[in-house]
C-alpha cells in the first residue's frame, strides 16, 4: 500500500510543471482577457447586455448554430458508416482503410479549403465532370455559400469522428453479435437492437465533440463561405484585430466558452456520456 | 485595415518574386537573417544609443523589398541599421504592445485610417514635423498620426476574353448584368467597396463623402448572387485566373500581376480608387526622435522607385514621377493618365466609422 501512495505521490509531483506552465502561459492569459470583457471600454456588464441587443450578432450566431448542426448530423451519419465498414473488414485491408482515414490530419485545413475549391468551383472538377456527361446544363453553385463551408467542415471533422466511433465500436463483444445471431434475429434487427443501443457512448461523446468544435470554426467559412457565410469565430477574429472591438470580442468569447462548459456539464449528467468518459470504473 | 492587408499582400508579391527567381537570393536570406536578429535583440533596449530602427510590416519577402527600398539608403546615410520586423502591425497588435509598455517597434507600416484610430485612441506617437520634411509628399499624405510611405488603388479588373474584348466604363457596368454577363469579386474589407457601389448609383465623386450607406446597400442588394468575396489578394487573382468572374473591385498590384501572367486578365483605371498607406510611431518607441531622421529618409525618390519596381507599390513623393519609364507610369496609381478619374478614399472619414461600416458590411453580405 504505502510504496502506491509513494508512487502515486510521485505521479502527481511529475505534472506539477506543467500545470504550473499550463497555469501560467495558458490560463491566466486567458482570464486576462476575458477580463477585458467587463472592463473595456468601461465597467460593467454593458458588452453582454449589447451582444443580447446587437440583431447582427444574433444572425452571426444562429448562421453559427445552423452550420454546427448541419456538419455534426452529416458528420455522424457519414462517419458511423465508415466505422462500422472498418470494425467488419479483415485486418489488412482495415489497414490500409485506416491510413486513408488518417490522411487528411496530415494537410492542413487552409491546403484542405483551397482544394475544395478546386472541386466545387463553377469551372471546378465536378462542374466540369456532370457538364460533360451531361447530368447538368448549368454549373451547380457548390462552394462560396452555406453548402460549401458544411462540405469542408464534414471532412474536416470526419477523420475524428471515425476514430471515435472506431474505438467505441471495437469495444462492443463480439460473443453479444454472436448470441443474437443465434437466438434468430435478423441482420437489421441486429443492428438496430444490439449495434446501434450499444454505440450510444461512442455516439454521444462524438456528437458532443463536433459540436463544440464547429462552433470555433474560422478559416473553412472565411475561405469557403467568401463572405456569405459569418460565423462567431471569424467575427471575434475581426473585432480584435480590425475594428478594436475588444470589449465585444472578448465578451462573445467568454460567452462561447460557458456555452460550451454548460454543454459539457449537461451532458455529463447523462449516463451514456458517463460510461464513455468514465470507461470501465462504473 | 484594407491597408493593413494590401501590406500584407505586397509581401506575398515579393515572396512570389523571390521563389519564381526575380529577385536574387542572397539578398533575400540577408533580410531573413535581419529578421532573427529582430527577434533575438528585441526588447529592453530603450536605453541604449541608437544604434537600429525596428521596422515593422507584413513579412514574406517585403521583409527584403523594404530593406532594400528603405532601409539600404538609411543606412548609407547615417550609419544605423534598419531591422525590418515582419510581425504584422496591426491595429490590434499595435495596442496590445503600447498597452503592455513593451514597445519594440519603431515605424510601422499601416494605412492613414489606421494611423487616424491609433492617434485616437492615443497608441501613436504624433509625427514630429520640425524633422520631417512635409513637402516630400504630395498634397493630403502628411496627416497628424501618419505619413504617406507609398500609395495604392482598387481598381475595376476585367477578363477581357468573357467582355469581348470590351473595356468597362467604370463602375455602372460593374452593375450592369446584362452587358456584362457573369461572376463578379468585391473584397470583404469595408475600403473602397461602397464608394464604387455609390459611383455606380451615380453619386458624384465630390459628394462622396459622408457615404450614404443604405442608398449603397440598395443598389447592391440585387448583384449579391453574382458576387464572391476575396479576403486576400491572392485570392482575388486566383478568382480570376480560374475563370470563375468577369470581373472584379481589386488591388492594381494584383491586376498588374494578372496581366504579366496572361493579357486578357486585366484592368482599367476609370474611377479608380486611391489609398495611402502611412508610417506611424508606436507611442514609446524604442530609438526615440532618431525615427522620424529614419522617415525622411524613406520618402526619397529614389527608394520608392525601388519599391515599385519590386511590388508594384506607389510612391508618395510626386518628384518620383520623372525617374519614372513608361512601364513604371504604367503600374503608378498617380500618374496623371491614370489618376485623371481616380477618386481618394477619405481616411478621416473611415478613421470616424470603420468599425461601424465593416461589421453592418460583413453583416449585409452575409445575410
Amino acid at each position: 500500500m504505502i510504496v502506491v501512495t509513494n508512487f502515486r505521490r510521485w505521479a502527481i509531483a511529475l505534472t506539477v510543471p506543467a500545470g504550473a506552465l499550463a497555469i501560467c502561459f495558458y490560463v491566466l492569459p486567458i482570464l486576462q482577457v476575458l477580463a477585458l470583457s467587463v472592463t473595456e471600454p468601461s465597467f460593467g456588464l454593458g458588452n453582454y447586455i449589447a451582444l443580447f441587443q446587437n440583431a447582427a450578432i444574433g444572425r452571426v450566431v444562429r448562421t453559427t448554430l445552423v452550420v454546427s448542426a448541419m456538419t455534426t448530423v452529416l458528420t455522424i451519419v457519414f462517419s458511423y458508416i465508415v466505422a462500422f465498414a472498418l470494425v467488419q473488414m479483415r485486418p489488412g485491408v482495415r489497414r490500409f482503410a485506416m491510413f486513408l482515414v488518417m490522411l487528411p490530419f496530415w494537410i492542413s485545413v487552409l491546403v484542405r479549403a483551397f482544394s475544395w475549391i478546386t472541386i466545387l468551383r463553377r469551372n471546378g472538377v465536378l462542374n466540369s465532370a456532370l457538364g460533360e456527361a451531361g447530368l447538368i446544363s448549368e454549373p451547380l453553385e457548390l462552394i462560396y455559400n452555406q453548402l460549401g463551408v458544411i462540405i469542408g467542415m464534414v471532412h474536416y471533422m470526419m477523420p475524428f469522428a471515425i476514430l471515435l466511433l472506431y474505438a467505441n465500436l471495437t469495444d462492443i463483444d463480439g460473443r453479444i453479435i454472436q448470441a443474437a445471431r443465434s437466438l434468430g434475429a435478423r441482420p437489421f434487427t441486429i443492428f438496430w437492437r444490439v449495434w446501434l443501443p450499444l454505440s450510444m457512448p461512442g455516439l454521444a461523446i462524438t456528437t458532443l465533440f463536433i459540436v463544440i468544435f464547429s462552433f470555433g470554426f474560422l478559416v473553412t467559412p472565411a475561405i469557403l463561405g467568401a463572405g456569405r457565410v459569418l460565423m462567431i469565430a471569424e467575427y471575434i477574429s475581426v473585432q480584435i484585430s480590425g475594428t478594436l472591438r475588444w470589449g465585444v470580442a472578448t465578451a462573445l468569447s467568454t460567452s462561447m466558452l460557458l456555452v460550451v462548459a454548460g454543454l459539457v456539464a449537461l451532458a455529463m449528467r447523462h449516463p451514456a456520456f458517463r460510461s464513455a468518459f468514465g470507461g470501465s470504473q462504473k | 485595415m484594407s491597408v493593413n492587408r494590401f501590406s500584407q499582400d505586397s509581401a506575398m508579391i515579393a515572396l512570389d518574386k523571390f521563389t519564381s527567381g526575380k529577385i536574387d537570393r542572397r539578398a533575400f536570406m540577408t533580410a531573413l537573417a535581419g529578421l532573427g536578429l529582430a527577434a533575438t535583440f528585441k526588447p529592453g533596449r530603450a536605453a541604449a544609443e541608437t544604434s537600429e530602427i525596428v521596422v515593422c510590416n507584413w513579412g514574406g519577402a517585403a521583409l527584403e523589398a523594404f530593406q532594400k527600398a528603405y532601409g539600404d539608403p538609411f543606412k548609407e546615410k547615417s550609419g544605423i541599421e534598419v531591422v525590418i520586423d515582419g510581425a504584422g502591425p496591426s491595429t490590434g497588435a499595435i495596442r496590445a504592445m503600447v498597452e503592455s509598455k513593451n514597445v519594440t517597434w519603431d515605424a510601422t507600416d499601416g494605412g492613414m485610417v489606421d494611423a487616424a484610430t491609433l492617434g485616437a485612441g492615443g497608441f501613436v506617437e504624433p509625427i514630429d514635423y520640425s524633422i520631417v520634411d512635409k513637402s516630400l509628399v504630395g498634397d493630403g499624405m502628411a496627416a497628424e498620426f501618419g505619413i504617406c510611405n507609398y500609395t495604392f488603388a482598387n481598381v475595376l479588373a476585367y477578363d477581357a476574353k468573357k467582355t469581348g474584348s470590351q473595356t468597362p466604363a467604370g463602375w455602372a457596368d460593374f452593375f450592369d448584368t446584362a452587358k456584362f454577363p457573369g461572376k463578379r469579386t468585391m473584397c470583404k474589407w469595408i475600403q473602397g467597396q461602397l464608394e464604387s457601389v455609390l459611383l455606380a448609383d451615380g453619386v458624384k465623386p465630390e459628394e462622396m463623402y459622408p457615404l450614404d450607406v443604405d442608398r449603397a446597400f440598395k443598389k447592391l442588394e440585387p448583384l449579391l448572387p453574382e458576387i464572391i468575396f476575396w479576403e486576400s489578394g491572392a485570392q482575388s487573382q486566383q478568382l480570376f485566373r480560374d475563370g470563375e468572374v468577369v470581373m472584379g473591385n481589386i488591388w492594381h498590384t494584383r491586376a498588374n500581376l494578372l496581366r504579366k501572367e496572361n493579357p486578357d486578365l486585366t484592368w482599367t483605371w476609370n474611377e479608380n480608387l486611391l489609398f495611402s498607406s502611412a508610417w506611424s510611431v508606436p507611442k514609446g518607441n524604442p530609438a526615440g526622435k532618431k525615427v522620424y531622421d529614419f522617415i525622411n529618409s524613406s520618402l526619397r525618390p529614389e527608394g520608392q522607385i525601388v519599391l515599385l519596381r519590386l511590388m508594384g507599390n506607389g510612391p508618395s513623393n510626386p518628384k518620383a514621377l520623372d525617374m519614372m519609364t513608361e512601364e513604371d507610369k504604367a503600374v503608378y496609381p498617380l500618374a496623371p493618365e491614370n489618376a485623371k478619374t481616380g477618386l481618394r478614399v477619405m481616411a478621416e472619414y473611415y478613421a470616424e466609422n470603420e468599425a461601424e461600416l465593416q461589421n453592418r458590411f460583413l453583416d449585409f453580405i452575409s445575410r
